[in-house]
């Protein structure tokens, strides 16, 4: 560091580790839970110490959940959500932030409005969008009378359809507007000083231009800790896919096959409450969430460009 | 604000044009079908409805019940909002310093994040037990002093706690990122005037984070809001005696478990225009104090 | 077990595989709710299918819970991207019947030519699931009911020879208990299903109006007018006295739990608990015992708890001979024995049950006495008010009831005060359900 401060270098160590231990208690009541057999982990007091099952609870969680096919398609469909989500919130923030034009605010609007209403809420008639994607175009060319006026002129009977149930596309594509994205972006945007945009200008350079060359470059560390976010937000995918995918075996998803595992509690009972396995199920869908922090880690570097006036 | 622009709008109503296809396509057209059904009462199985009004909407806020849902939603998003902005603020400031070993701190920090649903629910179950957890203890010392199964302010203070517990991460890695973006040499002018760590991260850092504060606040506000009945769920049920029972989990639970869908629809509708108006006022009242360049 | 389920299915796939190919075979999907080794048996019944015969093939979808199971078959119903057959609980069939959309299994199984003897199942479980004509509409399958589970040890040690099957016996047992030195007697967990539902049941008091909802939907709410009140009261004073504990998930123990772990002496759950207690392996001597009835009152029967299986209409007559065969597979004697012998779940026909008791089924740990279940359950034939509870918006009554008891409990109201509101507040529900389906009714 800059200078030597021994004693707010001891604080900081202090604040750290105790924030630390207090974020991380709960994951390690997981790992614990995971290295117990089913008696230990359902008696009281709750074991705080690991046991020695771990080994045998990892294999029988993965030998009964079917995990290894499944971690393929997540990561497709985990990259592809981000990918998807960072150039979405990128070229909309870019268009809201450095154009001037009418209905600007508004189009922020709608897509922060999409963050208020959560998908349990409108679940049935979006499976029926992801049935075929293009049933609201229809609905419209319905409505208007367009497809009768087609119908009659060309013969031709419009049917616009598109099914996405059990496709890559329909796991990523929903998911790939995002609210937050856009709203981090245009706040990392607006901090963009006018003179930038004044010598980009003079260059010659045009908006394109501008983005790939000057803003992108700009944003390594939105980007990475958008992409680390958003990852682990795909990744954890439950609802979504439940409801989508029938064909498990060709694109199923991680947090779907941990749900199987974790214990049946419903009023009627009679589940095996098999905690150790859903725990050592948890650790193993952890990893490569774990993985890309780890890796994102090398994109949190400190700017070098001035951007401040 | 800003003063230099693009002129060549048609790039830019380009550039909207994926987002906003796409959430017209898998939010506001299947969202204005839920919407319709505020106004009705549907059959879940698709037989028909009947066209009611403002029934629905009439007979929510009639209810002394509901307003008990807002006001518990109030204090849930204030409460876990507060705890963890600030929790993180603190973490990512001192994470910032880069001292020795803080790259692994930011892995940790970021965990929580990272750890799906079922294991947050028995991890908290497991801390927050009143009979054998770690809180445990408390009942000890003060036999009967602690138990969210029976004391609705003890359930909040549990629900708020897991809630803000899973944001700390979040707000933290964008907490970092903004703080990283902060230019060295601002830091080192800053040092070189004699400004010492303290003041720096006041008068410096903490103004140059303002466009990424806010966001975050936003961000927290909406989601504690709109997405919180996982949590409520796993941990209280909403209960005890309602004293944890959020909006979103009231519509999560009278819409997606119990099949009322017309019901959950005035619900939804209530809690989007209540969220909007908060969202305005944020910006309005608070996007002014925060100075982008 | 679950070990050897994986086994069994890596093979019965392998098996598969080489036997036919999968193209020529009928398929249809089957949606179902139950997750976990539940969930596991589920999927293993329909690979037993699968490799039986090699006219079709079901497939089999886990939706993670019954309400998803519900919830996600409705969305794909109104898409038309619907399964055959559906597994859904009691809570979530009131809808479904009122809207028709389903192929009732007696004409199923009629128009499909398969012969199934409806009389050889049992009638707490047959009224559940069938029409006022006796018609069935749904096929039962993962079928329980109430008991109580209690410490054999603990009783011994407190003198109590014989497990009470009053609730005043009961109320005997939680002081001896006490007096013994037992701090928990009974772990207590608010439940509509055991102490609202059943409890009505085998006292033969109604729930509600209308033989429980079952002769129309202009239905009201009963049961803050009869020993219900009471018998909340009760395990309100019981709670104050401290013989009675509150034992929720919600406070990290379970019921089961703090029974297993030798901390509560007593609790009430589903028989299926019967395998759980038994794989959780307590250090103690247990027993279960059918539920208590008040002095005064005549025992009744219980009813069936759990959920069944209903055919969904809108498909074609191969998927609907696919799903028939698969149903009347499930009802043989070897299949209703691997459910039992996987899972704590009570046979449904009587000659399944006569055919394990001769067999000795439940003279052999770990199935001794869990046949207490069916003595419970056809402690009597049926009366009007003890053939089950047929109730819209049923989710929503019980959220209410169980709401309005904590807040009994917890000293904000008076017990019948909370069940005047939620009796109260659960009449708007079903006048609001019987609104939404104006002019339809119960078949």
């Amino acid at each position: 560091m800059i200078e030597r401060t021994p004693v707010l270098n001891a604080l900081t160590h202090v604040i750290l580790v105790t924030g630390l231990l207090l974020l991380l208690f709960p994951v390690w009541i997981a790992f614990v839970a995971a290295t117990h057999d089913m008696t230990a982990v359902n008696t009281a007091p709750v074991e705080l110490w690991p046991g020695d099952q771990f080994l045998v609870n990892l294999e029988q969680a993965w030998a009964i959940s079917d995990m290894g096919t499944k971690f393929t398609n997540t990561v497709i469909v985990a990259v592809g959500v981000v990918v998807g989500k960072i150039a979405v919130a990128c070229i909309t923030a870019f268009s809201l932030v450095f154009f001037n034009y009418r209905g600007r605010m508004l189009v922020f609007w709608l897509v922060f409005i999409t963050l208020m209403l959560p998908l349990e809420v409108r679940i049935v008639p979006t499976y029926a969008v992801a049935a075929n994607a293009l049933s609201p175009f229809q609905a419209m060319l319905d409505a208007t009378g367009l497809t009768a006026l087609i119908a009659t002129l060309s013969g031709v009977q419009v049917n616009l359809e598109w099914n996405l149930l059990n496709s890559y596309t329909g796991l990523i594509l929903p998911l790939v507007a995002t609210a937050t994205g856009t709203f981090l972006y245009r706040q990392f945007f607006l901090t963009i000083p006018d003179e930038l945009v004044e010598a980009a200008k003079m260059d010659g350079a045009g908006p394109i231009r501008f983005l790939i060359d000057v803003l992108i470059p700009l944003s390594r560390t939105n980007i990475a800790a958008l992409a680390t976010i958003m990852f682990v937000y795909a990744w954890n995918q439950y609802l979504w896919p439940l409801l989508i995918i029938t064909d498990r075996a060709n694109y199923g998803m991680v947090a779907v096959e941990l749900g199987t595992l974790v214990p049946d509690q419903f009023t009627t009972g009679g589940g095996t409450p098999t905690w150790h396995l859903a725990m050592a199920g948890t650790l193993i869908v952890m990893v490569p969430p774990i993985v890309v922090v780890v890796l994102m880690q090398r994109w949190f570097v400190r700017g070098l460009i001035n951007t401040d006036k | 604000m800003r003063r230099a622009y693009f002129k060549a709008n048609w790039i830019a109503a380009l550039l909207v044009a994926p987002q906003l296809l796409i959430i017209f396509v898998f939010f506001y057209w299947p969202a204005s079908q839920a919407l319709y059904w505020s106004l009705t009462l549907e059959q879940p199985w698709g037989g028909g409805n009947t066209w009611v009004g403002f029934e629905n909407f009439r007979t929510l806020l009639s209810d002394a019940y509901y307003w008990n849902s807002v006001r518990v939603s109030f204090v849930f998003a204030i409460a876990s909002t507060a705890l963890a902005m600030s929790m993180a603020l603190v973490l990512a400031l001192f994470a910032d310093r880069q001292l020795r070993g803080y790259k692994f701190f930011r892995v940790g920090m970021i965990w929580p994040y990272a750890i799906a649903a079922p294991a947050v629910g028995l991890a908290f179950r497991f801390v927050f037990n009143p009979h054998a957890g770690i809180l445990s203890y408390i009942n000890e010392v003060l036999p009967g002093f602690w138990d969210p199964t029976v004391n609705g302010t003890q359930a909040v203070i549990m629900v708020v706690v897991a809630g803000a517990w899973k944001s700390i991460a979040y707000n933290f890695i964008f907490f970092l990122a903004a703080l990283q973006s902060i230019p060295r040499s601002l830091i080192e002018a800053s040092a070189m005037d004699g400004a010492g760590p303290m003041r720096r991260m006041r008068d410096l850092q903490l103004p140059l984070i303002a466009p990424t504060f806010f966001f975050i606040l936003v961000i927290n506000i909406t989601d504690s809001f709109t997405d919180s009945f996982g949590i409520v769920d796993v941990l209280t049920g909403g209960g005890p005696a309602r004293a944890t029972d959020l909006l979103v989990y009231k519509i999560y639970a009278d819409g997606f478990r119990g099949f009322d869908y017309s019901g959950a629809a005035a619900q939804s509708v209530i809690l989007m225009v209540l969220v909007m108006a908060l969202t305005f006022v944020q910006f309005r009242y608070i996007e002014r104090r925060v100075h982008y360049t | 077990m679950t070990m050897k389920l994986a086994c069994s299915v890596a093979a019965l796939a392998i098996a598969a595989a080489g036997s036919v190919g999968a193209q020529d075979r009928v398929k249809f999907e089957y949606w179902y709710g139950l997750t976990g080794d539940l969930g596991a048996v589920v999927l293993e019944t329909c690979n037993r299918f699968n490799a039986s015969q090699d006219k079709y093939e079901a497939v089999c979808i886990g939706q993670d819970g019954y309400d998803q199971a519900v919830q996600n078959t409705i969305a794909a119903f109104r898409a038309n991207q619907h399964p055959t057959l559906l597994q859904s609980f009691d809570a979530g069939t009131a809808d479904l019947m009122l809207s028709g959309e389903f192929y009732p299994v007696h004409k199923l199984m009629a128009d499909t030519g398969i012969e199934v003897d409806w009389d050889d199942y049992f009638p707490g479980i047959a009224n559940y699931y069938s029409a006022s004509t006796g018609e069935f509409f749904s096929m039962p399958w993962n079928s329980s009911t109430p008991v109580y589970y209690f410490n054999k040890d603990h009783f011994a040690a407190a003198g109590i020879t014989e497990a009470p099957l009053t609730w005043e016996g009961m109320e005997a047992a939680f002081y001896a208990l006490r007096d013994s030195g037992q701090a928990c007697a009974l772990a207590y967990a608010p439940s509509t299903w055991i102490d609202l539902e059943q409890f009505s049941m085998v006292h033969n008091v109604p729930v509600a109006s209308n033989d429980n909802g079952y002769a129309g939907l202009d239905t009201e709410l009963l049961f803050n007018t009869t020993q219900h009140v009471q018998h909340m009261e009760n395990i309100q004073r019981w709670i104050g006295e401290g013989v009675a504990q509150i034992r929720t998930a919600q406070s990290g123990m379970t019921a089961r739990d703090s029974f297993v772990s030798g901390e509560c002496s007593i609790f009430f759950s589903s028989i299926a608990d019967h395998n759980t207690v038994h794989k959780l392996a307590p250090s103690f001597a247990w027993d279960v015992q059918i539920i208590p009835v008040y002095e005064g009152f005549a025992r009744h029967n219980t009813v069936v708890g759990g959920a069944s299986l209903w055919v969904l209409s809108g498909k074609t007559d191969a998927e609907y001979e696919a799903a028939a065969n698969y149903l009347a597979f499930l009802a043989t004697k070897p299949e209703q024995q691997f459910l039992l012998e996987n899972t704590g779940y009570i046979p449904v026909t009587k000659s399944t049950y006569d055919a394990l008791l001769a067999e000795g089924f439940y003279a052999r740990e770990p199935f001794i006495n869990r046949d207490i279940a069916m003595k419970s359950l056809t402690y009597t034939e049926p009366t009007n008010l003890t053939r089950g509870i047929r109730l819209g918006s049923f989710i929503q009554i019980r959220a209410e009831w169980v709401n309005e008891v904590q807040a009994a409990l917890a000293g904000q109201k008076t017990m019948q005060e909370a069940l005047d509101t939620a009796v109260a507040r659960g009449n708007d529900l079903l006048d609001r359900f019987e609104r939404t389906y104006a002019g339809k009714t119960f078949p």
